[in-house]
């Protein structure tokens, strides 16, 4: 028996345990009832959703400005996290600004955002860049700020300039602390996306979750929202995958 | 009269501390002849590595001057190799061995083939012939120490700085290392200044040995290390002359004599 157990991800175990205990409150529970699905009637839920069209629409357009968004903060901030990181000065004077931004969450500028651009995916994206770019750039700059002062003089011994440093030490050493911030900005991409259909009326699965719920259908719903825990899990999957090739090196 | 490959004259350091002024250094005159190999002894915390920062152009002096070669130092001069004490902080990690060792070579304008061939002499001399694909933390302490050597003789250096080079690897490995920067020595003859805590080595290795004492520091000493290369451990550590030098240094690093 303990054999079979052991060939069982471990994963897997404690979903199914987790699925036990959402049908068990589900059925038994003070919250038993009709608003309240189970974990069969999720599944349900998502299996009818898996067969109708707006359901994939609605993910390809979430996907679409988490993706784009989160593309987008990633190629300005990393060079612009670099580029602050060079000079004591630049971060230092940078950093409060960048902190400032950073804090505001992303769904107190959706009134701002609809005013300018209007409810669509362009506002979901402006929103997923607003999100992202100032924590990946402070990331990124702190980063380089952090690379091992023995490296640095040591390549000014061997008489290497400002560019070679950034790239062959800068760089690569800041890329760890580049890795956290993009894993983070990843899931964040995805709940801004998705916070801009639900309370900006942009499109996608936010949308749907809205029109889903206020027309009463509780099973796709909740069926709504394991897609997105799906998608949050493959998403962060990928990202990490990527990483370790990238930075072998680290944690050696 | 020969131009010393350095030459430190009256050079005197001082550092701004939020309790006033630091002074590290005080009037220190000392030349390097050309090829000669000087240790710098002294007691912690003495400035030994204050000294080391002004001749590799890392920092500048407060007072005095510094000349290689007749020129003035103003930044870190050409032909300047180094070895560290941290290996790990001054390898990149993230680069092979090889890429290691040929980075610092990308500015000598030579030949892809040529840079190639450089590195396999190099690491040939430090007997690690085969770690070129590895990756520094794929190897242990001393094998990677052996890299940073390989690294500064490829760039074939006038000047060789080093600071404690050996104090974080066993003492086994810490001899082998110490004989392989005398056959580099005597293969290459590079103008070489070392940091040491340890008077043996220094006694072993050396030319001249640099005493540094007080507080701000000064030359306290010089000594001349009279004993024929080649050396080797086992024949120049049982050497009268070895014993008598290791006694008079640590007297004067201790402030007894």
């Amino acid at each position: 028996m303990p054999g079979i157990i052991r060939r069982i991800p471990a994963g897997v175990i404690s979903t199914i345990i987790a699925l036990l205990i959402w049908q068990l409150i589900g059925s038994f529970g003070p919250l038993a009832g009709d608003s309240f699905a189970t974990a069969s009637e999720a599944i349900a839920g998502l299996a009818s959703l898996l067969t109708d069209s707006t359901f994939w629409a609605a993910v390809g357009q979430t996907l679409q400005m988490a993706v784009i968004g989160f593309v987008i903060s990633i190629v300005i901030a990393v060079p612009l996290g670099l580029l602050i990181g060079l000079s004591r000065f630049s971060y230092r004077s940078t950093k409060f600004t960048f902190d400032f931004f950073k804090v505001i969450p992303p769904i107190v500028i959706i009134p701002i955002a609809i005013l300018a651009i209007g409810p669509n995916i362009t506002m979901g994206v402006v929103l997923v860049i607003f999100a992202n770019v100032f924590a990946v750039a402070i990331q990124t700059a702190y980063g380089v700020r952090d690379t091992d002062p023995v490296l640095l003089e040591t390549m000014r011994c061997y008489r290497f300039g400002i560019l070679q440093q950034l790239l062959y030490a800068r760089l690569p050493s800041a890329s760890a602390q580049i890795a956290v911030a993009i894993r983070l900005a990843a899931s964040a991409a995805l709940i801004v996306a998705v916070v801009a259909g639900l309370v900006g009326g942009a499109p996608g699965l936010g949308n749907l979750l809205m029109r889903l719920q206020s027309g009463g259908q509780v099973e796709k719903t909740y069926g709504v929202l394991l897609a997105l825990g799906i998608l949050g899990i493959l998403m962060s999957r990928l990202i990490v995958r990527g990483q370790r090739r990238i930075i072998f090196w680290s944690g050696r | 009269m020969t131009i010393p490959a350095i030459s430190i004259r009256d050079v005197t350091m001082d550092y701004p501390t939020p309790d006033g002024v630091n002074h590290v250094l005080d009037h220190v005159s000392y030349d390097v002849a050309e090829g000669h190999f000087v240790s710098i002894v002294g007691p912690s915390g003495v400035g030994k590595t204050t000294l080391l920062r002004l001749l590799t152009g890392l920092a500048s002096p407060t007072g005095g001057e510094i000349h290689v070669r007749g020129e003035r130092l103003t930044s870190s001069p050409e032909g300047l190799a180094v070895v560290l004490q941290d290996y790990t902080r001054s390898l990149m990690p993230w680069l092979t061995v090889a890429k290691n060792i040929s980075l610092p070579l990308r500015r000598a304008k030579m030949s892809r083939s040529a840079v190639q061939e450089r590195v396999q002499e190099s690491l040939a001399e430090v007997g690690l012939t085969g770690t070129e694909r590895s990756y520094p933390w794929q190897l242990s302490g001393g094998m990677q120490q052996r890299v940073s050597i390989a690294r500064a003789i490829a760039v074939r250096p006038s000047i060789l700085v080093m600071d404690e080079p050996f104090a974080s690897v066993d003492a086994q490995t810490r001899f082998d290392l110490e004989d392989l920067v005398l056959k580099v020595r005597d293969d290459f003859g590079i103008t070489t200044v070392m940091v040491t805590h340890d008077i043996d080595e220094a006694v072993y290795l050396s030319d001249e040995i640099v005493v540094l004492h007080g507080k701000p520091a000064a030359v306290r000493d010089v000594v001349k290390v009279e004993i024929p290369f080649p050396r080797s451990q086992m024949a120049t550590r049982n050497d009268h002359r070895f014993a008598e030098l290791r006694t008079r240094v640590y007297g004067m690093v201790r402030g007894l004599e």
